[in-house]
């Protein structure tokens, strides 16, 4: 009972802030420079020709009604069209505003369908990545504070902190795919395609996972009851995979949450680079070209997967800790 | 040492590991498709338009795409040695019957893609279909009639439209020949490309454009089973494809990724004075450009020679409005070179003594195409802000920039612009009347009733020689005088290739020629 009417809770809250996103996002594109009927009919067509496809498309009434008519095909499960792309999926530019195929023009919600889930891929993949290297270093910073073991966690987490993804990139890719050619990194065309990627941004998140794991487990075992453990007869391993670490898990939760942000930011500069064709290079490319409609789209597909993870996460650290209360 | 059951079980698993190493397939970590990939992979620097019609648009990403799947009638190589050189591909001949006819015979046995049989109804509808003034492209000097002859000869007349047919000569490489039925049916035409060429269409493939090898092609089937022509749009993972085996080919490379190519080995490099010239277009139609004294005072307040030393190995110098490699070139005398004095001069002759009473000017530049542009684009602003011109720089991601690049009434955005303009022909009408003439004006929107009678009077002359002295001696130095836009350089283009890539032509504004290319 309490899982449904939490859910509920946090579903209607969540429905909030999409809704709010929405409304910013839409309201910026609009205020931005750049002219959707231009970018729809080309360079070459005459104004009059962008006169029409503007109000064709009601881009000359208040930006509320626009937004009003927008919501109400949100609600239906239409993102609307691209503007740049045809259903081909590929980019588009340059052709001239009379002919046929530009009517014809890629739903945001294919499109976006399309790539997520590589992104998906990609960002899973970085969690267990980060989770690896983040792991042995956090926990044995957290067991050992103030020791080689702790000092160690803190001096690799401001390492990677300090190395900006888009070198790290390129540098892995010059070691493992030019150097010993042991890993593809550009394009994708199958899943090992995803490890040079996702390396990247595992390094990316995993300082933020290392500190706290170190902090949160640091201050559990001085806690009483870690103390008292051994009385109980609890061997010390017992102590700390069953009562350390499942209590000092609640904030790393609680910073996944958070590090999805980071995340799906990463992903952004990371798909560019190795040309990887998940939700990122989409966005850049639709950010490069204007294409308002898949920025919007794309916008609001982040901000649904930020809520619901938020959500799955609240859920989980509940179940973790039922001393918690959402 | 005492063996004991684990001891024995740990041994054994150790001794079959290490036997096991040797013959590890590690290439279960590389894609099959990555390792076995023969069909050659381009990365270009430039996305396609998504409409296939050729006459739609005058994107050179796309035109270089067509240089694959379409046939033409003949190819120019445009070798610096040779520019004026024709090579027969679906003409076996042409010949100018008179100032308004020129005649095509064409080949037998050609078979586009779909299965038709190639034919003079492809040429006429192609012609007749592509010449229109409306047309996007406006690659042709004006409408023609094609009369069909016979099923293999064709006579291209002008009469009707008062230009010479001669001008068909040099374009007859740079025109793709359309299939008639595809013209009749113009979301065909759009829908797919369907030429003659070596390679078909098989698919799009997200930014990939799949192409295969044509079983039917007239000089028989390519040795490369297809080409996979992709837009990456970053240099630098276009480089770090090639270094790792990802792509066969790539092209826009600037000086650095050059050398990296180079210190690592195992590549080709082909550097080729292009069809392609930068310039920097004014906005003739509105002021304070409208004025060709404040255009000549611009263009001595820029010092060239720091421009070429901003691209490196990628510009070469050159004093005309268009490339050495085309037809009509000349190192014109009166161009205007760097002279500040020169420029205050002009400035004051046009009322702006040091610049003052100028508008602020907008100068709108593109980054992520063309090399190093928002880099000498800050030079030409420093250069020009020294005289007095109250310049800024606006610099665009490409769509914006494409969305701003050409003329409207009343002019187009911003004061200046900088683009580049490359076309697969020798024939210097392709730029000269493209942009110059008051019938097309795309860019700089000029319409100077001078400048429009000498480039009348080229392209109204019949002999080659002759058009030429006119091209040399009276276009240029009126250009270089009214200075519409004012030519920066010629670019040079770099393709970096495996080694093992071999027989593949490039010709100079990048369109390729790969029916005879192979991996070695």
């Amino acid at each position: 009972m309490f899982v449904l009417g939490f859910l509920a809770r946090r579903l209607v809250q969540g429905i909030v802030i999409i809704f709010l996103v929405s409304f910013l996002i839409f309201t910026l594109l609009r205020v931005v420079p750049g002219d959707p009927a231009r970018l729809i009919v080309g360079g070459m067509a005459p104004d009059e020709v962008v006169v029409q496809k503007a109000e064709e498309l009601g881009l000359n009434d208040p930006i509320p009604v626009q937004y009003v008519r927008y919501l109400g095909g949100l609600l239906q499960g239409d993102l609307g069209n691209s503007f740049i792309r045809p259903k081909s999926g590929a980019s588009f530019g340059g052709s001239a505003y009379d002919d046929p195929t530009r009517g014809e023009r890629a739903a945001v919600l294919d499109l976006i369908l399309d790539h997520l889930p590589l992104t998906l891929q990609l960002a899973a993949l970085a969690i267990v990545f980060c989770l690896i290297i983040s792991l042995p270093l956090g926990i044995a910073g957290g067991l050992n504070p103030g020791r080689w073991q702790d000092r160690l966690a803190f001096f690799s987490g401001s390492l990677f902190v300090s190395v900006p993804n888009f070198w790290l990139g390129i540098v892995l890719t010059l070691f493992f795919s030019v150097q010993l050619g042991w890993l593809p990194a550009i394009g994708y065309k199958g899943f090992i395609y995803t490890v040079l990627p996702a390396l990247v941004l595992a390094i990316e998140i995993a300082p933020f996972v290392i500190r706290t794991l170190t902090v949160s487990l640091a201050q559990v075992m001085q806690e009483e009851f870690i103390a008292i453990a051994p009385i109980r007869g609890l061997p010390a391993w017992r102590t700390v995979t069953a009562h350390a670490l499942r209590n000092a898990s609640v904030p790393v939760m609680n910073l996944f949450g958070i590090q999805l942000g980071t995340l799906l930011g990463g992903v952004l500069v990371v798909e560019y680079i190795f040309d990887y064709p998940g939700l990122g290079l989409l966005t850049i490319n639709a950010v490069l070209q204007r294409d308002f409609p898949l920025i919007q789209g794309i916008a609001i597909c982040i901000s649904a997967i930020f809520v619901l993870i938020n959500i799955v996460v609240d859920l989980a650290a509940t179940a973790v800790d039922p001393r918690l209360e959402y | 040492m005492k063996l004991d059951r684990r001891s024995l079980l740990r041994a054994s698993a150790m001794a079959g590991l290490t036997a096991g190493l040797p013959v590890l397939n590690t290439k279960f970590l590389v894609s099959e498709a990555a390792a076995a990939s023969r069909p050659m992979t381009f990365l270009s620097a430039e996305n396609l338009t998504g409409n296939w019609d050729p006459s739609s648009h005058t994107t050179l990403a796309q035109i270089n795409l067509e240089s694959f799947v379409f046939g033409y009638l003949t190819r120019a190589p445009m070798r610096p040695d040779n520019p004026d050189e024709l090579v027969m591909e679906l003409a076996t001949e042409m010949k100018i019957l008179d100032q308004h006819t020129i005649e095509f015979k064409l080949r037998e046995g050609v078979t586009f893609h779909d299965g038709k049989a190639f034919s003079a109804e492809d040429v006429k509808a192609t012609y007749e279909y592509a010449s229109q003034p409306d047309r996007p492209a406006q690659w042709y000097p004006g409408p023609c009639k094609v009369d069909i002859v016979d099923d293999l000869t064709v006579h291209v007349k002008t009469d009707e439209y008062g230009y010479p047919a001669s001008l068909f000569w040099f374009l007859s490489a740079f025109l793709p020949i359309m299939s008639a039925k595809d013209i009749a049916d113009g979301t065909a035409l759009s829908a797919r490309p369907n030429g003659t060429g070596a390679f078909k269409f098989a698919r799009q493939d997200g930014n990939t454009t799949v192409l295969e090898a044509f079983d039917g092609f007239y000089l028989g089937k390519p040795k490369l089973p297809g080409i996979n022509f992709s837009f990456v749009g970053d240099a630098t993972t276009r480089t770090l494809a090639l270094l790792s085996g990802e792509a066969d080919i790539i092209e826009r490379l600037e000086a650095e990724q050059v050398e990296t190519i180079e210190a690592k080995g195992g590549f080709a490099l082909n550097k080729a004075i292009s069809v392609e010239n930068k310039y920097l277009w004014f906005r003739c139609s509105k002021p304070p450009f409208d004025d060709w004294r404040l255009r000549r005072a611009a263009c001595h307040a820029i010092d060239r020679s720091v421009i070429l030393d901003v691209l490196g190995v990628s510009g070469h110098p050159s004093n005309a409005f268009i490339s050495p490699v085309k037809f009509g070139y000349v190192d014109t005398p009166n161009y205007p070179q760097y002279d500040p004095d020169k420029c205050q001069s002009f400035l004051a002759e046009a009322g702006f003594p040091n610049g003052e009473g100028l508008p602020e000017l907008e100068y709108i530049t593109s980054v992520g195409f063309y090399p190093k542009t928002k880099e000498y684009g800050e030079v030409i602003t420093a250069m020009l802000q020294e005289q007095g011109f109250p310049v800024t720089l606006n610099v665009m991601e490409v769509a914006a920039w494409n969305e701003r690049l050409y003329d409207r009434p009343g002019g187009g955005p911003g004061h200046m612009i900088d683009c580049g303009w490359s076309t697969g022909s020798p024939e210097p009408d392709l730029v000269l009347r493209t942009h110059f003439h008051s019938s097309s004006k795309r860019i700089t929107g000029i319409e100077d009733p001078d400048i429009d009678a000498v480039l009348d009077k080229e392209r109204n002359t019949v002999d080659p020689a002759e058009r030429k002295r006119v091209i040399q001696e009276e276009v240029m130095p009126l250009l270089a005088e009214r200075v519409p836009a004012f030519s920066l350089f010629t670019s040079v283009f770099i393709h970096a290739m495996r080694e093992d890539l071999q027989g593949l032509y490039i010709y100079p504004n990048g369109m390729m020629d790969a029916n005879s290319a192979d991996f070695a």
